[in-house]
């Protein structure tokens, strides 16, 4: 099964620290550098706010992924439970953009890597879970609140399991009675 | 109360106080009270963070705090909620308050703060009978004409309760500025020496005359919002203001009526501007002093609790910089009185020596303990301070009783008319901190939110101007304009506007009102009169607000990030 | 909020029957601009060449056209920079235009196609006699009122008009409701 990080509006207060800790993460010590164009900011979560919620949406990398089935160019992938993006294959169709129901992927430009009208790329962009990056999702590691949580196969069979549990005892309770 | 009690609260009334936006950490607090069952009564006229997961959020119209606070009194005792024990054993002035709140009924204070009757009622109910039950108030009730009143208020609400003298219950102001509570306790104060002690007291005065060596003077200083006048307006040479140091502080960003604070600071015969980036105030200042950054030297701050906290120096400052006391300490010694300071510790260990509430806050405690909370009047390692003021109902007045005070609600010193026909109300962002000088220069923090800022609008507002979220609109009052880019969102009610004021272009504070809290001296940030403006032609308005941006930044002499946006 | 992103017309294959109507109003719109067919949509010598097709596969049928890629494959082939950026949409200049193929080759969703390049009313000719041709897509209408043809006349309204970040703003919202409602997972 692919992994998810999933919020909860609950616990979120809204400051974006996961935001700043996807770029960080993504981004290294790049972030560092005085050059402006040595980094991009591309955060691949955003921070959702309406009158009754905040809380961060992201990808949640499903198993049967409609970006998948619409790109064009073979750019997206399913790898290590995670569905991910190959950016040098895209070419910022935005089939995958239209096909997410979730609104979790966008557009963004690739810094120091042109087009031949001399524009900066425009490749697809989401949320990778942190492939690759030692300790694993850093929304979930930065949230102050503790807010995020990454949501793997145990967790989601043991929750599943533990309703069933409750529902039969529900049942049973009221079998007796 | 401290900090860390907030979460232990069977009740916490949030007035004015949006934690998310200007106290992440404090938030956090917040957060986990709920999740251990606190009820949280939040009154805000927008839906904070707070709000959000708040039992009962009283969504009040902006200026009606104090109409409020006295219906809820009003609840508390016509109910029969108060704490008659209490109030007999501990206070004083009880009947002359009750007679103000008399007519305070749910019905009137509905008519002023547009909070239906019965929700002021249930929200009486439950703070009152929730023990223990906090108040936390920040800028929301602070930054009005009317202020201190609505503190003493908010104070009145714990003592007919009973909620004083105990852990996670009494009275919390939530400083607008970190290091805000540090400042007023070594008294950067008009009225006071550090540790609260007044200038006007011939004792104090002879005990910092001994310490010091120097006559001191027994009249009682200048506070920062009188300076635009005792520059632009006093007639009486002496008294007149000719030179004006700033340090830290950037009053031509954060002040009111940013005109008014343009005209003192090039008026004002000689200004010194002491910061570690340059800041708008810096571009009015004869002389800039560079100084060092958090991190790069050593001090104390305290936190909105009371609380004494070691900062610590982790990286060399650039050769030649110098830190603020060591600055200080030279201007001194050059104008005559000689400093000679080795560390900050000297300096700290001076100063708890002349202010007994603090005596016992030494270095080495802070180091063993994290934070030390004054009152700490003994040096012992066993005074580890006071979390909580007025144990066992014994508060800090001659007989040791609280006193009851209350007065009648005002309106705003500006309200909403035919030209100006919306309010506007300043308000903190996350990420950014105050007015900017050191979060502005983070570039993550700067890719998330940049000029010219947002003003926040109620979406049906927003629909009947024909406003799009993102664009850039015109905001004006009496004092003057800005452009900055509309947000439309249901968090806010119609009628009412909501800026941050740290940015150069979206300056809100071009519009604020200058009037002031006759005691605190703060200025009404948080209501004046407004009217946005469509502009038609986008493309200019965008290639004016980079043209705006970039003339500021080429007169500070900014050549980073030119290719940043 | 100012736009990043170009938009594109997408078609819908659960309600598309195939009738056409929208390859017809799109050569109808652009042979008004540009083709010398006269009052009627298409003639027995100018047949009716669209900037949309309409695609016939094994499970149904939908029209196909240009997605105005944002790092277009089309845009960064051609040698001759007849495809341009204009308004966030990609659009290609029949002036500067050889036709080469290489744009064909490069779009991934078959969206071009040549076409004969009229001008000021007459076939625009070439040396030895031949009829100069252009890589034609979908412009998104430009400069048409109403905006695209194909989504105003489909009887089906199967086609729709993609403005991508307001569509996944939308979304997004959407999303983070559904957090609220699955809060309580565990």
């Amino acid at each position: 099964m692919n992994y998810f990080v999933k919020g909860n509006p609950d616990l979120c207060i809204g400051c974006r620290t996961c935001m700043i800790g996807c770029v960080v993460a993504h981004e290294g010590k790049h972030i560092f550098e005085v050059d402006p164009d040595s980094y991009t900011f591309n955060p691949r979560l955003h921070m959702v706010k309406t009158a009754k919620i905040s809380v961060p949406v992201q990808c949640k990398h499903c198993e049967n992924p409609a970006c998948m089935a619409a790109c064009p160019a073979g750019a997206i992938q399913m790898k290590d439970h995670a569905v991910i993006i190959d950016t040098s294959k895209c070419m910022g169709c935005k089939s995958c953009m239209d096909a997410c129901p979730f609104g979790a992927i966008d557009m963004v430009t690739e810094a120091g890597k042109f087009q031949a009208d001399g524009k900066e790329r425009v490749v697809a962009n989401k949320c990778d879970l942190c492939s690759g990056i030692p300790g694993g999702p850093a929304c979930v590691r930065v949230c102050p609140t503790a807010a995020l949580t990454l949501v793997k196969e145990d967790e989601l069979a043991d929750a599943m399991e533990k309703k069933r549990m409750e529902a039969a005892r529900n049942l049973f309770r009221d079998n007796q009675e | 109360m401290g900090i860390p009690e907030i979460e232990d609260a069977g009740c916490l009334l949030c007035f004015g106080y949006n934690g998310a936006d200007s106290h992440p950490i404090v938030a956090r607090r917040i957060v986990r009270g709920k999740q251990k069952g606190m009820k949280i009564i939040c009154v805000d006229p927008r839906v904070t963070e707070t709000a959000r997961i708040s039992d009962m959020h009283l969504q009040l119209k902006g200026g009606s705090n104090l109409a409020l606070v006295n219906a809820m009194a009003n609840v508390i005792w016509n109910e029969g909620l108060a704490d008659i024990k209490f109030i007999e054993e501990h206070t004083n002035g009880f009947d002359e308050f009750l007679k103000v709140i008399e007519k305070y009924t749910p019905e009137y204070a509905e008519t002023i703060s547009h909070v239906p009757a019965e929700e002021i009622r249930k929200a009486a109910r439950l703070y009152a009978t929730t023990k223990p039950a906090m108040i936390l108030y920040g800028m929301g009730v602070c930054q009005f004409t009317q202020a201190v009143d609505v503190v003493k208020g908010l104070a009145n609400l714990a003592l007919m309760t009973g909620n004083f003298g105990g852990p996670s219950m009494g009275i919390g102001p939530v400083r607008g500025q970190n290091n805000v509570q540090g400042a007023c306790d070594m008294g950067a104060l008009p009225n006071c020496y550090p540790g609260y002690q007044s200038v006007t007291d011939p004792e104090i005065r002879a005990k910092f005359e001994k310490a010091w060596g120097v006559p001191l003077s027994d009249k009682v200083g200048c506070a920062i919002t009188h300076v635009p006048h005792r520059v632009l307006e006093e007639k009486d040479e002496t008294k007149r203001i000719h030179a004006y140091y700033i340090f830290g502080e950037d009053p031509a960003q954060s002040d009111p009526d940013l005109a008014e604070i343009r005209e003192t600071l090039d008026k004002c015969d000689f200004v010194v501007m002491q910061d570690i980036y340059m800041n708008k105030t810096g571009l009015h200042a004869d002389v800039i002093l560079p100084s060092t950054a958090w991190g790069e030297h050593d001090g104390v701050y305290t936190c909105a609790d009371r609380g004494f906290q070691r900062i610590r120096k982790v990286i060399e400052p650039d050769p030649g910089l110098k830190t603020d006391w060591q600055i200080i300490q030279e201007i001194s010694t050059a104008m005559g009185y000689p400093m000679h300071y080795e560390n900050t510790e000297e300096i700290w260990n001076e100063m708890i020596d002349l202010c007994p509430s603090f005596k016992g806050a030494t270095y080495e405690k802070m180091e063993k303990y994290g934070s030390v909370q004054w009152p700490c009047r003994d040096k012992s390692m066993e005074d580890k301070g006071t979390p909580y003021l007025h144990k066992g109902g014994k508060f800090a007045t001659k007989d040791n009783r609280g006193v009851f005070y209350a007065t009648d609600w005002h309106p705003p010193m500006e309200l909403e008319n035919d030209e100006y026909p919306m309010s506007l109300s300043t308000v903190r962002e996350v990420g950014h901190y105050s007015v900017r000088t050191m979060t502005g220069n983070c570039r993550t923090l700067r890719n998330l939110e940049d000029e010219p800022g947002w003003v926040q609008m109620n979406t049906q507002d927003c629909e009947r101007m024909g406003l799009v979220k993102g664009e850039l609109v015109k905001i004006l009052s009496k004092r003057g304009y800005c452009i900055t880019r509309c947000l439309p969102t249901d968090r806010v009610k119609p009628g009412a506007t909501y800026m941050t004021y740290q940015w150069w272009i979206g300056a809100c504070n071009e519009l604020t009102n200058a009037k002031l809290d006759p005691i605190s001296n703060t200025p009404e940030y948080k209501y004046c009169a407004c009217r946005v403006e469509k502009i038609k032609d986008q493309e200019w308005a965008e290639n004016h607000v980079k043209e705006l941006y970039d003339e500021i930044r080429t007169q500070m002499g900014i050549t980073a990030g030119k290719g940043d946006h | 909020m100012k736009k990043n992103l170009g938009s594109f017309v997408v078609g819908d294959s659960t309600k598309c029957t195939g009738c056409k109507a929208c390859e017809v109003a799109c050569f109808a719109v652009h042979s008004r601009q540009n083709n010398p067919v006269g009052k009627t949509v298409g003639t027995v010598t100018v047949p009716v060449t669209p900037k949309l097709y309409l695609t016939r596969f094994e499970q149904g049928c939908m029209p196909i056209q240009c997605k105005h890629c944002e790092d277009a494959p089309c845009l960064n082939v051609c040698t001759k920079g007849a495809i341009s950026r204009i308004d966030n949409q990609v659009i290609v200049d029949p002036e500067k235009c050889i036709g080469c193929k290489d744009c064909m080759q490069a779009c991934p969703f078959g969206a071009i196609a040549l076409l004969p390049y009229a001008k000021d009313g007459k076939l625009a000719a070439q040396a030895m006699g031949e009829t100069k041709v252009f890589a034609s897509k979908c412009d998104l209408c430009a400069g048409v009122e109403g905006g695209p043809a194909c989504v105003r006349v489909c009887p089906h309204q199967a086609l729709r008009l993609v403005d991508p970040e307001a569509e996944a703003e939308e979304k997004k919202i959407k999303a983070a409701e559904a957090l609220l409602m699955t809060k309580n997972w565990r």
